[in-house]
């Protein structure tokens, strides 16, 4: 994929995120960045108790990568059925890998927002799962 | 809005804004103008910029890949050149959020003796709302003979030890980031990220005065009697003040310096860089909420 092609996913899914919405009886809702510096999201999260992710939303704004690649990892999660150790275990640099190098340059940060955002949801859901732990 | 509406609005220097109409007949004038894009959405010049546009990324471009500072006069010299910028060059800056990081780079040019800048009065926003061409076309243009200029740190740009003599002496202060991380009850919110501040509220004395309000809702500047009241009717200011702006890390503080120096006329403000993701984190730095 050129650098152009992956320029134009990232701006289509900004445009039309996948899976943005409240989760209106998600387990958690954590917030992540700041709406002052790329962007800032909300990771909606339900689990089933076993490991595996029932429900999955995101709200937010921010500029085109933040968003775009927000709206990636959530439909990357969903489709795979990730569980939520696996998407624990996922890289952030083959993330940003994935996105493209050449497109996210120093915006790495914004680049992983949402799945930096998703992955302390599930550390939260965990915690909150094991009280006093 | 055309130049005499800017004009009109009765700033110090209305030589420093150009109207949108005033660079689309410029567009072609590159031996003599420059217009860069520089914005915090890093892809929207992939996506269309103006034609002839050349983008400034105040990450890529701007910062010290090492240490916390700007670039140093020699990469600044290059990166003109590779821009086909010369010292007469007249650059005009916009891009999106109000304008936001068009002043930031515009204040970094200053401080390399580049004083020949404009922005692009309402930015990416308003030349959008106009209908006006957007191209991804890359212009080239060829390499421009720039020499190594000398930085001048002094006069518009404050560093620590700058504030705390500012704060010793009483200076006027303003505070452009939002109420909630003026007041520090950002720091409160419970899982909430905190980007580099250990400590929340803001340098005590300094006035609040949140940056975006200096721009009307089309994202063109407010006229000089609607920035008066904000900052001298509002924040106590006068002209004659000796005023340090900051906010997080000086990319908003550049945008009501860039207000208070060439729209109010303003002889000395300067822009604290290191902002609150300096102060915040300073050991016995006094702090007010």
């Amino acid at each position: 994929m050129e650098r152009k092609d992956r320029i134009s996913r990232l701006v289509e899914q900004a445009s039309n995120p996948r899976y943005r919405g409240v989760l209106e009886d998600a387990d958690v809702a954590m917030p992540g960045g700041g709406p002052e510096c790329g962007g800032s999201v909300v990771v909606y999260l339900k689990g089933d108790g076993n490991g595996r992710i029932e429900g999955l939303s995101f709200t937010g704004q921010g500029d085109t990568i933040s968003i775009g690649a927000a709206s990636m990892i959530m439909q990357k999660v969903r489709d795979e059925d990730l569980t939520m150790g696996e998407v624990l275990d996922l890289d952030y640099g083959a993330f940003v890998e994935s996105l493209g190098r050449d497109v996210v340059g120093s915006r790495t940060r914004n680049a992983t927002l949402g799945l930096s955002t998703l992955k302390s949801a599930i550390r939260k859901y965990q915690r909150d799962a094991r009280p006093g732990t | 809005m055309t130049e005499q509406e800017i004009q009109e609005k009765g700033y110090a220097y209305p030589e420093a804004l150009v109207s949108t109409e005033w660079v689309q007949q410029k567009l072609d004038d590159t031996q003599n103008i420059r217009i860069v894009e520089s914005d915090e959405d890093v892809l929207l010049y992939d996506i269309g910029h103006v034609p002839n546009a050349v983008k400034v990324d105040w990450v890529e471009d701007l910062n010290d890949p090492l240490t916390r500072d700007y670039l140093d006069p020699e990469h600044f010299a290059n990166l003109m050149s590779e821009k086909g910028i010369t010292p007469d060059t007249t650059v005009v800056f916009y891009g999106d959020k109000n304008n936001w990081w068009a002043t930031y780079a515009l204040w970094v040019f200053r401080l390399f003796g580049h004083d020949n800048v404009k922005v692009m009065d309402g930015g990416r926003v308003k030349w959008e709302a106009e209908g006006r061409e957007m191209t991804q076309e890359v212009p080239s243009f060829e390499r421009s003979d720039y020499p190594v200029p000398t930085r001048d740190d002094e006069k518009i740009r404050a560093f620590r030890q700058d504030v705390e003599k500012h704060l010793e002496a009483q200076g006027p202060l303003v505070d452009v980031r939002s109420p909630g991380e003026y007041s520090g009850e950002l720091l409160h919110m419970p899982d909430y990220p905190q980007e580099g501040a250990l400590r929340g509220g803001h340098i005590p004395g300094a006035a609040n005065v949140p940056w975006a309000r200096a721009v009307r809702e089309d994202a063109t500047f407010k006229s000089a009697d609607e920035l008066r009241e904000i900052y001298e009717g509002e924040a106590s200011l006068n002209a004659g003040d000796d005023v340090i702006a900051y906010c997080r890390i000086g990319e908003r503080s550049s945008h009501t310096w860039f207000v208070l120096t060439y729209l109010l006329g303003y002889d000395q403000v300067r822009n604290y860089d290191g902002s609150w993701t300096e102060w915040g984190n300073l050991v016995r730095a006094p702090i007010e909420r």
